[in-house]
């Protein structure tokens, strides 16, 4: 059947069988493979994209129930020219990304995060990240990073607003 | 993966015209979080999947006639941060907070997790604690019962194939009642129940506790309310000394309920906890219960 979405800014149309999974959609049928397969039953996180402004599981999205929506992937989280966000690279700096499976399950949740509490604590960035497994860093990093940012953007935000 | 089809439905008038359609064995799907989940264990015995989640009829949460509404397709975060339900169904939205994970909660909804029935679910003691109505239709019409008996066993429920759940009501508790839901699972968060409660007790002017209801689920084939205990509350000023025996006939309850077995000691343990906590906490003087 054919679906038609806003995939990371621009109105597609893909024909695809009704079946399928938006992960499976997204990573075999559209050839965005930044989002990540971790356990297929929505338990990692891995598969994370944001859809009409709220973070999913791409795993347990059934491809047709993307039909008219608004969907952004890690592909569509790093800047306009393709460099990496603030986000992305205070996960380098910060020492978040070891392995990098979790990790653009990880950025999507912090981005839909940032988007609705732009100055969490770090208690409201673990909770945002409660369906985010991660095995190699233990997550203290990625707090740090995610906290980082959010304070990087709400002091560009007020010296904005000043000027 | 087994192959299905996929209609959406726009109104409840075409979700159950299309529930019963002969030519195919359809099934309601909502948040699909239990449903995609189903798919991967087992095929699937039905041929097309019916998507009901943008049914405007069943996204609804209002207040109609001293009853709270709250439709089928609400997710869970939906449930969490509705000011109506916070207020008229508090132990229901601090349930919702507790299921899954943020992405989760976005998706998956109230009439799934009823539907789904199974015997760890959230909103189930919820919903029979605040002595919910679920309201049921199909070609043939509409009918409404007590969510308290509509599971009939673990994964069953009084649902006819071609029928969808639309909403729930619930009548607004009275000011003095405070109600919470307190879950035990096996990792802090993002986790299934391994033990869930859910209570509401009200209060007299002299503070005696007038109307009492505890709803135990998960450690029971299907969430129930544990009326002994409710009787031993009736007229009695809260304590510690009458928590501790409600307690114990809580516990009493449950073996008399399920028998000894290999999880009695655990079970009885936890629920002895849960209902001291549970009871504290509806019955503290701030209007605002402790949470999970």
């Amino acid at each position: 059947m054919e679906i038609s979405l806003v995939l990371n800014g621009k109105p597609i149309t893909v024909e695809a069988p009704a079946h399928i999974t938006l992960l499976e959609l997204l990573r075999e049928y559209l050839e965005l493979t930044g989002t990540k397969e971790g356990c297929d039953i929505g338990e990692c996180g891995a598969c994370a994209v944001i859809m009409d402004g709220m973070l999913v599981n791409s795993c347990l999205v059934l491809a047709p129930q993307a039909h008219g929506s608004t969907i952004t992937t890690i592909e569509g989280l790093c800047n306009a020219d393709g460099s990496l966000s603030d986000l992305q690279e205070n996960f380098i700096t910060y020492g978040a990304v070891q392995c990098g499976i979790c990790i653009p399950g990880m950025i999507v949740a912090a981005e839909a995060l940032l988007a609705k509490h732009p100055t969490p604590t770090r208690e409201e960035i673990r909770q945002a990240l409660i369906g985010n497994l991660c095995r190699c860093t233990g997550y203290q990093q990625i707090v740090d990073a995610i906290e980082a940012t959010a304070y990087a953007r709400r002091h560009l935000a007020e010296s904005v607003a000043r000027a | 993966m087994s192959r299905f089809t996929y209609a959406r439905a726009h109104s409840v008038e075409e979700a159950v015209a299309l529930l019963s359609d002969p030519n195919e064995k359809s099934v309601p799907l909502a948040g699909g979080t239990d449903l995609l989940v189903n798919i991967r264990k087992a095929p699937p015995t039905f041929t097309r999947v019916v998507d009901v989640r943008r049914v405007p009829e069943m996204r609804i949460i209002e207040v109609r006639e001293a009853q709270l509404v709250i439709g089928a397709a609400v997710s869970y975060t939906e449930l969490a941060e509705s000011a109506l339900v916070q207020r008229y169904a508090t132990c229901l939205a601090q349930a919702a907070r507790t299921v899954g994970g943020p992405a989760i909660a976005n998706m998956g909804t109230l009439g799934g997790n009823i539907a789904s029935a199974a015997p760890w679910a959230d909103a189930l003691p919820p919903l029979i604690c605040l002595d919910a109505h679920a309201h049921l239709r199909s070609v043939e019409g509409a009918r409404s019962l007590p969510v308290a008996e509509l599971v009939l066993a673990p994964n069953q429920t009084r649902l006819r194939a071609n029928e969808l759940i639309t909403h729930f009501t619930l009548p607004l508790p009275a000011p003095d009642v405070q109600s919470v839901f307190l879950k035990v699972g096996h990792r802090i968060a993002q986790t299934l129940s391994r033990a869930n409660l859910a209570a509401a007790i009200g209060r007299d002017a002299t503070g005696r506790i007038a109307t009492a209801r505890l709803v135990v689920g998960t450690i029971v084939p299907v969430a129930q309310r544990f009326e002994e205990v409710e009787s031993l509350l009736i007229g009695q000023h809260p304590s510690p000394q009458l928590f501790v025996e409600a307690a114990a006939r809580a516990a009493e309850g449950l073996v008399r309920r399920v028998g000894r077995h290999w999880a009695t000691e655990y079970d009885t343990r936890v629920l002895k906890a849960l209902v001291v906590r549970a009871l504290r906490a509806t019955t503290a003087p701030s209007p605002t219960p402790e949470g999970v």
